[in-house]
């Protein structure tokens, strides 16, 4: 009965109707969107910075992360990989051995890091193979050739064919130099990392610096990224004290403060639009209430208790903005898929986003469900109370005074 | 004619106070939150732009030619007299540095890091890039014998050092050897420039000539000027004196901080465009009900003579009263909250770690300018203005008659 | 006031107690010295790198030339086999012949490990001039020994905040070297013994270097001298660039 008569109401006064809902309607998809937005481009930076190189998930000895040095490596890294390969959440994982040579090459001598990778392992844990400039990737079988930052060749006045040469130390402390013929060329677009790193396959590496079975660490995929956090503790406790498990939220714990910043002041922005939506929407509702309040105040007169006619107001709000909620979150909802498939790119910003180690400058949106639904509740929530003024407001006349309001 | 006007306007909107109250309220809020992004906003892309400029570029940067791609020994600019004359002689120009850089390793008992030397004079760096702001331990002296080194704060935690305590810095020498040299932590600054904070070690220029035995040559001289507007102009003139010195621009070396500045202004843009269209929403319902439910009022007015023109202008009044209020209020709230933030600064220390990843210092002041109301100001007045276009083309189509019998 | 005289009391007390000391000690250092580089010395000898894990042995022959000049060849094992290095003043070269290439070793390298031991390649270049760089002091003085302090000068580029030195009385040849940063904290350990006739001079023959930093606890580089000549004349294109490919074989 009253749901209906709220519905005879939102028909008979469609301006108000009309323009709460679409005000409502757009608010909540920009909310939607917004949210997709931001979040997509703070995944997709994580994203980056994570799978350039670093990797979701990292083994290490347990003391490597606080003293990276020969003494706290992995040193049966077979073992490991056992251990790794029957877990059923790795896609796939492999073993890493970094260390800090000096490269040298026409005079020129230059301080980077030299690393041992399996290539074809590498493919699907990190961006190097992706991110080839020229020339060609790393096989297994390789030996002395190099796959090398396109900054550390230019550093090098090195390209393609030509040899460098390297010494540093091996794994047993040994000295260890060996000449090493460009094969490749990567650019990941972050411009440290492309400006001192340089691959060889690890079959080669072992043999030149004595790392025969050790590795820095492995490098671990898991089959549902979104579950790294609970899959490196599982490892963590599952792999032996002398190991040492890191999710890529710890790994890089400034990135991913630095993008809960630009979240906080995003939705600072969204709470002001909010705050003017909700004063309209106030506004609005106080306009039509109250040009109904002589209306109200013969239901008054003939009875109607204020609590129904408060239940009759606050229906049309409900219904006003369950309808507005519906439609803007499919709409927003409709703009995060699009978007998500068919990434916004931004040309012309990428040395910003190179700055917070986003190398590409397309930026798909977020599309999830679950956020969108929030989003949409709070948008509901928001959308009735800033009725509920107007409408306490209306019910305090009394019936005769409502029904004289000029 | 106004005064009527006003006087009707003033009349007619306390009538409707609740509403009249809302909706100034509403423009009030909306823009006093408008501000707050505005000022803030720009106050840490301002920050992230400054932090660069003081610390190392200026607004512009001359370097020796193919320093930039090779920054070694060999590549310095060496005809330093005549382009001091030059530079002395342009008015715009507020300040200059010299510096001398070369990379190097600094190195304590227990650790050692390269890190690129930068021979200073304390003097001039004070008028140019204020380091005493960034120092947080410590003082910006090198000591009578200038064995004083400065280094950022990063580094200071990486090499475990404290004030007082003794580093030693190798670096090749002009003559491709190898020389080394003891020098005390004086002072320990935070630029919020990465580069600085944790790869640079600022020494005495003198000392940096004798490290690296360089009586003259400099390789690298900072200008700021006092109207950014002219840089472009600087640059092409000291191009044009010195076609074999690279003359760059801070948004050249820096070109990450300038697309920050357009996206932010791009930015406000949008966030401008959204909070003025919904309030002129909100402007709009309230002045069209006001008409509408005044038909017969104004039927009557009409009826007895009175000119649509001033019904008009009795309209627009009321519609401006509206606007100004909610601005004087909403600017009054935004300049205060700014102003408060201009002084105090916003404290976000708690993102401290994060914040210096963006260049930014832990507290932001924020900025005011006076585009930002006068961009608001004409926003609101369009916006009541359009406002009242509607409810008064419905209210022109109404014959008196049917306005005066409405209802 | 009656502090004053007696600071006053003391700091006379420890000028002259200085003063009186000081050429004595600095006549010590110098013998030191002198005992350990000679006008020139040929040195060949074996080190041994241990840590947790591995333990490897070097042999190597080095000539030097005062504290300025010296050339090391590396003679086993086969894989490092004629890699050699010169070192004139404060620059270092080094010859690798597996990549056929002169490497200068740049600044940033200084402080690295060499040949993967405990000794850096600034050890190598400075290892030098105890009496330019330091100041000394008695702190001690038993029936066989000195202890020496050494504090560095303030413009010494030295890492150290201080050096303890025992000193045999004997031989006047250092028994032990203590390295500590500047809050006092021991970083590392030198010891020599087995001290051996050479002609008409004494030598340590066993070094034994033991770094006393957590993080290096269980790394020692032990260096045994098989056979030592002093003061003999050495060609002087041992000290020049070309000879680092050249007596590399």
């Amino acid at each position: 009965m009253l749901i209906k008569l709220a519905l005879r109401n939102l028909i008979a006064y469609k301006k108000r109707t009309i323009v709460t809902v679409l005000l409502t309607t757009i608010t909540t998809a920009l909310l939607v969107f917004s949210t997709a937005w931001m979040d997509g481009s703070h995944q997709t930076m994580i994203k980056n910075a994570v799978e350039i190189y670093p990797g979701y998930l990292q083994i290490t000895a347990d003391k490597f992360r606080d003293s990276p040095s020969f003494d706290h490596l992995i040193f049966d890294a077979d073992t490991v990989s056992q251990q790794l390969s029957q877990n059923q959440d790795i896609a796939t994982f492999g073993a890493r051995f970094e260390s800090f040579v000096l490269f040298s090459a026409n005079e020129k001598s230059v301080g980077g890091m030299l690393t041992g990778i399996e290539p074809e392992k590498e493919q699907q844990l990190s961006r190097l193979y992706s991110s080839l400039h020229s020339g060609d990737y790393l096989k297994t079988t390789d030996t002395n050739s190099a796959y090398i930052g396109i900054e550390l060749a230019r550093r090098l006045k090195v390209d393609i064919g030509d040899e460098i040469v390297f010494i540093g130390n091996g794994a047993d402390y040994s000295f260890a130099a060996d000449t090493l013929k460009i094969k490749g060329l990567f650019q990941t677009g972050l411009y440290e990392f492309d400006a001192s790193a340089a691959f060889i396959a690890k079959p080669y590496f072992d043999v030149i610096m004595a790392a025969d079975n050790y590795a820095t660490h492995f490098i671990v995929q898991p089959k549902h990224p979104e579950q790294t956090v609970e899959l490196a503790a599982q490892l963590g406790e599952t792999i032996g004290s002398q190991y040492q498990s890191a999710s890529w939220n710890q790994i890089m714990a400034e990135l991913v403060k630095a993008m809960e910043i630009d979240s906080l002041f995003g939705y600072i922005t969204l709470a002001i639009i909010f705050i003017v939506v909700f004063f309209v929407i106030m506004i609005y509702t106080l306009l039509t209430v109250f040009g109904r309040i002589r209306e109200i105040g013969v239901l008054r007169a003939i009875g109607t208790t204020p609590r129904q006619i408060f239940t009759i107001l606050l229906l049309e709000s409900c219904v006003l903005a369950l309808i507005s909620v519906i439609a803007g979150g499919l709409l927003g909802g409709a703009f995060a898929y699009y978007f998500e498939l068919h990434p916004i790119t931004l040309s012309g910003f990428e040395d910003q986003f190179k700055q917070y180690g986003l190398a590409v400058s397309a930026i798909p949106t977020a599309f999830e469900p679950w956020t969108i639904l929030r989003d949409m509740a709070v948008m509901f929530t928001l959308s009735v109370l800033s009725t509920i003024y107007p409408i306490i407001k209306v019910n305090r006349y009394k019936p005769v005074e409502a029904m004289r309001h000029v | 004619m106004f005064k009527t006007a006003t006087k009707i306007g003033i009349t007619s909107l306390l009538r409707r106070r609740t509403r009249s109250a809302l909706l100034i309220l509403m423009i009030a809020v909306s823009l006093w939150g408008l501000l707050f992004i505005e000022g803030i906003y720009d106050g840490m892309t301002e920050q992230m732009i400054a932090n660069a400029i003081r610390s190392d570029s200026g607004h512009i940067s001359i370097f020796a030619d193919g320093y930039r791609l090779n920054p070694d020994l060999s590549r310095w600019i060496e005809n330093t007299i005549e382009l001091d004359e030059f530079l002395n002689e342009r008015q715009q120009i507020k300040s200059t540095v010299a510096r001398l850089k070369q990379d190097g390793l600094v190195a304590t008992a227990h650790y050692s890091r390269g890190i690129a030397i930068l021979g200073i004079d304390l003097e001039r760096e004070a008028n140019h890039s204020h380091l005493e702001g960034y120092l947080r331990h410590g003082e910006l002296n090198f000591g009578e014998r200038q064995r004083g080194a400065i280094i950022g704060f990063k580094l200071a935690k990486k090499l475990k050092v404290a004030i007082g305590n003794k580093i030693i810095l190798s670096a090749q020498n002009s003559a491709g050897e190898m020389a080394s040299t003891a020098l005390k932590v004086k002072g320990i600054i935070k630029t919020h420039n990465m580069a600085f904070d944790e790869n640079a070690v600022f020494i005495a220029a003198a000392k940096a000539r004798e490290l690296l035995s360089m009586p003259t040559g400099i390789s690298q001289i900072a200008i700021s000027i006092a109207n950014e507007g002219e840089i472009a102009s600087l640059q092409q003139q000291l191009q044009e004196e010195f076609p074999n010195l690279t003359i760059k621009r801070w948004d050249e070396l820096y070109p990450a901080l300038q697309q920050s500045r357009v996206l932010m202004a791009g930015f406000k843009q949008v966030i401008n465009i959204i909070i003025f269209s919904i309030a002129a929403l909100g402007i709009f319902g309230v002045m069209l009900v006001s008409v509408l439910e005044r038909m017969r009022e104004f039927g009557i007015m009409l009826a007895i003579g009175t000119k649509f023109s001033q019904i008009g202008i009795i309209i627009l009044v009321e519609a401006s009263i509206l606007g100004c209020a909610g601005f004087g209020l909403g600017a009054l709230a935004g300049f205060s909250t700014l102003y408060y933030f201009k002084i105090y600064g916003l404290d976000l220390s708690v993102f401290s770690s994060a914040l210096d990843e963006f260049g930014l210092d832990a507290i932001t002041y924020a900025i005011i300018r006076p585009d930002y109301f006068f961009t608001a100001l004409a926003a609101i007045i369009l916006a009541s203005v359009f406002s009242i276009i509607i409810p008064l083309r419905i209210l022109k189509k109404t014959k008196p008659v049917d306005a005066i019998n409405a209802i | 006031m009656r502090y004053r005289v007696l600071l006053l009391a003391f700091m006379i007390g420890m000028f002259t107690a200085n003063s009186g000391a000081n050429s004595n000690v600095n006549e010590i250092i110098k013998k030191v010295e002198n005992n350990l580089n000679g006008e020139t010395a040929i040195l060949e000898f074996t080190m041994r790198v241990k840590n947790k894990r591995t333990e490897r042995t070097m042999k190597m022959v080095s000539y030097s030339s005062g504290k300025d000049k010296s050339f090391i060849k590396i003679l086993y094992p086969g894989k490092d086999k004629g890699i050699t290095f010169l070192k004139i003043d404060n620059t270092m070269w080094q010859y690798v012949p597996r990549i056929e290439k002169t490497i200068k070793i740049p600044a940033s390298m200084m402080l690295q490990s060499w040949m993967g031991s405990d000794f850096t390649n600034d050890d190598l270049v400075k290892e030098s001039s105890i009496s330019d760089d330091y100041t000394c002091t008695l702190l001690q003085e038993s029936e066989n020994s000195y202890q020496l302090e050494l504090i560095p000068l303030e413009d010494a580029a030295v890492i150290w905040g201080k050096i303890i030195m025992e000193i045999s009385k004997q031989y006047y040849l250092p028994t032990t070297v203590n390295y500590f940063d500047e809050d006092n904290t021991l970083i590392r350990e030198l010891t020599y013994s087995d001290i051996k006739p050479f002609g008409d001079r004494f030598y340590p023959t066993k070094w034994l270097m033991l770094p006393q930093e957590a993080d290096k606890i269980g790394h020692q580089t032990h260096m045994e001298i098989s056979a030592a000549t002093f003061d003999a004349e050495i060609d002087a294109a041992f000290f020049t660039k070309r000879a680092l490919k050249r007596y590399s074989r």
